[in-house]
């Protein structure tokens, strides 16, 4: 693949999921397994159990809905406190610096973006001047920080979930539809 | 129906020309006055080349559309034979990247627009057929050996009852063993 | 032949050349032949645009042509597929040619050329029973130091199947830069007058001498090839260069092992470029004089099919800068010598009366008919000229016989090694003419390749070196080297790679080697041997490549980030 211009995203495939929420768990563990102590059993989860992804239930069925990394993010765009930026092509938000306004809540078109407490080490974080938990614009990071990448795609049972590498898929598109043209030369 | 260019690998010499057609067109001549990096170079089709095959891959302009679908803020439409982006609209979510099985649609920056924390502002891009361009899409006027045309649906139609007709004549030759019709060779 | 003949021939036999990329109009006579049902055998190490459409691709290992034209004799003759009629009543020296093609079966040349034997005997059959046959050969035969003998091993397979002296047949040299043919018609040659008339035969000398009314000199003169030589290592006095006029050309971008170029140029005492945008020359010169570009100037075009056609002036020319006649002129006269032309035309026609092969191609008639394909003797209009040579057998020898030329195949002088272990190929690429003087400063041209261009190599060696597409590298030989992009594919073979010559950055000749054809000295550039590294810290290796693109454009006094002339 040539040099990297574009975010990658995770799509899920409403026709393969199931709806059994193994995404949303392993997504919720990943991003407080260092700071909430949170481990493979329930009895270490002392924070509420919010995912930055979302299990959508529909007429035709389900599947997760999550960030798609956009490319002249609503979310990036409305944000007054510069609390959202593009790092290494990903849209990413800085918690610390995010107010909880919820205008990239209301800009992001896809409803990928919701407003989850503040914890650290297992206990939620009060606000300053008030006993109310600070909460933060939450979104899918990628698993940025993991290895494996993210959490949601390798925990799915039914792969539902896809990364998408969006440039080098498009480039396998083309040559398929360049070997289609062959075949339907002008007979 | 919707219109759409097709190209045929056995014509094609892969010299892209097609390809800075597209640009000129959309961009305007002043391109070749003002500075060369005041404007963008961002073609329409793509050139496709593997071991055995040359030939540029555009929009098929499909009649219904898996970009269309899956825009989540309904930037594509279709109108005048052809499927458009509305790029105003467009923000860069790469869900219609994902739909298209050809990989017709990428995502480029715009000339002189930023996003908000100043990273580069990228939204839909793919062939519009030349909309509004006397003479019709550039590409198939550019190329030096007319390895693009421009399908209408008449000429589909026609394609087809051709081959229909060529199909009944050799049947029935072969059925009564006659050759008094000529095959009429295959264009 | 001439260029419009192609699409009528039935066969055509495409060898060491790649015309979608070196030259799109001629490629579309081939694709349009293609459509009227003519066979096509190309010979070509990659998997060209042509190789694409053919009926037989002989994917040769570079540096094996010799062996494989010889076979594609063996086979025709064996295989009793020789015009033996137009052998006898037209050429000599047969007898002593199938001495040298009998070794030459198709099983021994598939072990030099890596083609199976079956496949040279099915082409050789192609090429043989499909008349007319026509062949057309480019810089896959002549940059390789045995390259004069390819050619002549060409002709040979044109000659024992008769085809030569009609229309769509013959072999045609399809050139590799602008208006070579036009030079070379023009003496630009070290050996030659205007119109091929050789400076050592004395009637040819007295006539120029006579016309011009100066002495001129009985000795061949310095192939531009040699000049390195003779600046840097000649041990005469006397044949040593001081001066070097250069004009439409940058040997320091376009000849072999650029190092030795630059020191030459640089040790040179008095260096003077001439041409139409700064290039890599310009940085060595002493003197650069700007010149004019076609469409800001007219005179005229010799074509590869030796149809001559005119240019003209269509804007004028902006600046402090005179068309290239009128420089020369300007610079006789100062050094002695007055030339007082008023126009090209004057200086046509006395050159068209000087060469008798040119005598009948008249302004007017050029206009007229767009393209007269010398020889043309005649001033009458009824003279339109040349379209095919050799008609009817009768070939511009003494005897009007044709001549067979058996030469034995012998490997490129510098071979992969343990050091070196790919062959390095210097080719084109579409989009950026020869060393991109003008393409460079297209700027559609330039969004769609810059520096520091592609080295084209096999996945599998991608895989080996773990470099992938668009990642930079290293590519080296033991005379230098240079960064280029890494660009897999499928095309080449694995052990080989190609890249175009014309970057600034990625530029190739820094490794390719000065090994000369012993009669044409063109240099070896389609083979030498090199290495490929990973460059591990790529950021680094981007950063370097803009900073010394940004180096040289500072050099050659363009504005970052703007054309040439903006």
């Amino acid at each position: 693949m040539m040099k990297k211009e574009l975010g990658s995203f995770v799509i899920g495939d409403g026709r393969r999921c199931t709806g059994c929420k193994a995404c949303e768990l392993a997504c919720f563990m990943v991003h407080n397994q260092k700071s909430n102590h949170v481990g493979m059993t329930v009895g270490t989860v002392g924070v509420p159990v919010v995912p930055r992804l979302y299990l959508t239930r529909f007429e035709q069925g389900c599947m997760p809905i999550q960030c798609k990394h956009c490319e002249d993010a609503p979310c990036l765009n409305v944000c007054s406190k510069g609390a959202i930026s593009r790092i290494e092509h990903q849209v990413v938000v800085d918690e610390q610096l995010c107010i909880g306004c919820k205008d990239c809540m209301q800009a992001c078109p896809f409803g990928a973006i919701t407003l989850l407490p503040y914890a650290k080490d297992g206990c939620l974080v009060p606000q300053s001047g008030s006993s109310e938990t600070k909460v933060f614009a939450a979104k899918c990071d990628l698993c940025k920080d993991i290895p494996q990448g993210p959490a949601c795609v390798n925990a799915c049972p039914h792969q539902a979930l896809r990364l998408v590498d969006p440039e080098a898929e498009r480039e396998e598109k083309n040559i398929k539809a360049a070997n289609a043209l062959f075949y339907m030369k002008n007979w | 129906m919707n219109y759409f260019v097709k190209g045929n690998p056995d014509l094609c010499i892969g010299c892209r020309t097609c390809m800075i057609g597209c640009v000129v067109v959309h961009e305007g001549k002043h391109i070749f006055e003002i500075d060369p990096d005041s404007y963008t170079f961002h073609p329409k089709l793509h050139m496709v080349k593997t071991a055995r095959l040359s030939v540029p891959v555009q929009c098929k302009h499909c009649e219904n559309p898996a970009c269309m679908a899956a825009c989540g803020v309904n930037a594509i439409y279709q109108e005048d034979h052809r499927v458009l982006i509305h790029t105003e609209t467009c923000i860069g979510c790469k869900a219609c990247m994902d739909a298209c099985p050809f990989g017709a649609i990428d995502m480029v920056t715009v000339a002189g627009v930023r996003q908000k924390d100043g990273s580069e502002k990228k939204v839909a891009n793919k062939c519009d057929l030349c909309q509004g361009v006397a003479g019709g899409p550039a590409c198939v006027r550019v190329c030096p050996t007319q390895a693009l045309t421009l399908v209408t649906e008449e000429e589909l139609e026609d394609l087809a009852k051709r081959k229909r007709m060529e199909s009944a004549r050799s049947t029935f030759c072969e059925v009564y063993h006659c050759d008094e019709f000529s095959y009429g060779g295959r264009e | 032949m001439g260029i419009p003949e192609i699409e009528d021939a039935k066969c055509l036999l495409c060898f060491g050349y790649n015309g979608a990329d070196s030259h799109p109009i001629v490629a579309r006579r081939i694709v349009r032949g293609r459509q009227k049902g003519m066979k096509i055998i190309c010979a070509d190490p990659r998997v060209t645009e042509t190789a694409r459409i053919s009926d037989i691709h002989l994917q040769l290992k570079g540096g094996s042509n010799l062996a494989l034209v010889n076979a594609m004799a063996n086979v025709i003759w064996k295989e009793g597929l020789a015009d033996e009629k137009f052998i006898q009543e037209h050429t000599k020296g047969f007898d002593e040619f199938l001495k040298v093609i009998e070794n030459y079966t198709p099983e021994y040349a598939a072990e030099i050329s890596q083609v199976p034997a079956e496949t040279i005997r099915q082409a050789a059959r192609m090429y043989a029973t499909n008349k007319p046959a026509m062949i057309l050969y480019g810089m896959g035969v002549c940059q390789f130091s045995q390259a004069v003998d390819v050619v002549k091993g060409l002709a040979n397979l044109a000659l024992m199947t008769g085809n030569f002296g009609g229309p769509s047949m013959g072999i045609g040299p399809v050139r590799g830069q602008n208006n070579v043919q036009g030079a070379c018609d023009m003496g630009a040659l070290p050996n030659s007058y205007p119109g091929y008339q050789s400076v050592t035969d004395p009637a040819s000398r007295e006539k120029f001498e006579k016309a011009w009314g100066v002495p001129l000199p009985d000795k061949v003169g310095c192939p531009i090839t040699h000049v390195p030589y003779r600046i840097l290592q000649e041990k005469e006095e006397r044949k040593r260069i001081h001066a070097y006029y250069i004009f439409g050309e940058d040997p320091a971008q376009s000849d072999p092992d650029l190092a030795e170029v630059r020191e030459a140029l640089d040790k040179c005492d008095f260096v003077i470029m001439q041409d139409i945008y700064m290039n890599k020359t310009g940085l060595h010169a002493d003197v650069i004089l700007p010149a004019t570009a076609w469409g800001e100037n007219e005179g005229v075009y010799t074509c590869a099919d030796r149809g001559f056609q005119r240019v003209r002036k269509v804007v004028e020319p902006e600046g402090d800068l005179k068309p290239d006649w009128q420089i020369i002129a300007e610079i006789s006269t100062a050094m002695g010598y007055p030339m007082n032309y008023k126009n090209t035309e004057e200086i046509w026609n006395e050159l068209i009366d000087l060469c008798p092969s040119f005598t009948g191609a008249t302004y007017e008639k050029i206009e007229k008919y767009g393209s007269v394909q010398w020889p043309c003797r005649d001033k009458s209009m009824e003279d339109k000229g040349t379209p095919y040579l050799h008609k009817d057998g009768i070939f511009a020898t003494k005897d009007h016989k044709a001549l067979f030329y058996g030469t034995d195949w012998h490997p490129p002088l510098e071979m992969e090694n343990e050091e070196y272990p790919m062959s390095l190929s210097t080719v084109r690429e579409v989009g950026h003419y020869s060393v991109r003087t003008m393409t460079g400063n297209c700027r559609t041209l330039r969004n769609l390749e810059d520096e520091p261009g592609w080295v084209q190599i096999s996945p599998q060696d991608c895989q080996k070196l773990k470099i992938q597409k668009g990642e930079l590298v290293k590519v080296l030989s033991k005379r230098g080297y240079c960064i280029s992009r890494c660009l897999p594919t499928e095309r080449v073979k694995p052990g080989a790679v190609y890249m175009t010559y014309q970057w600034w950055i990625g530029s190739c000749n820094e490794l390719t080697i000065a090994h000369l054809d012993p009669i044409s000295n063109t240099p070896e550039y389609k083979y030498c041997a090199c290495r490929v590294e990973k460059i591990q810290d790529q950021e680094w290796a981007e950063r370097h490549v803009k900073e010394m693109y940004n180096d040289i454009r500072t050099q050659m006094g363009i504005q970052p980030g703007k054309g040439a002339r903006s």
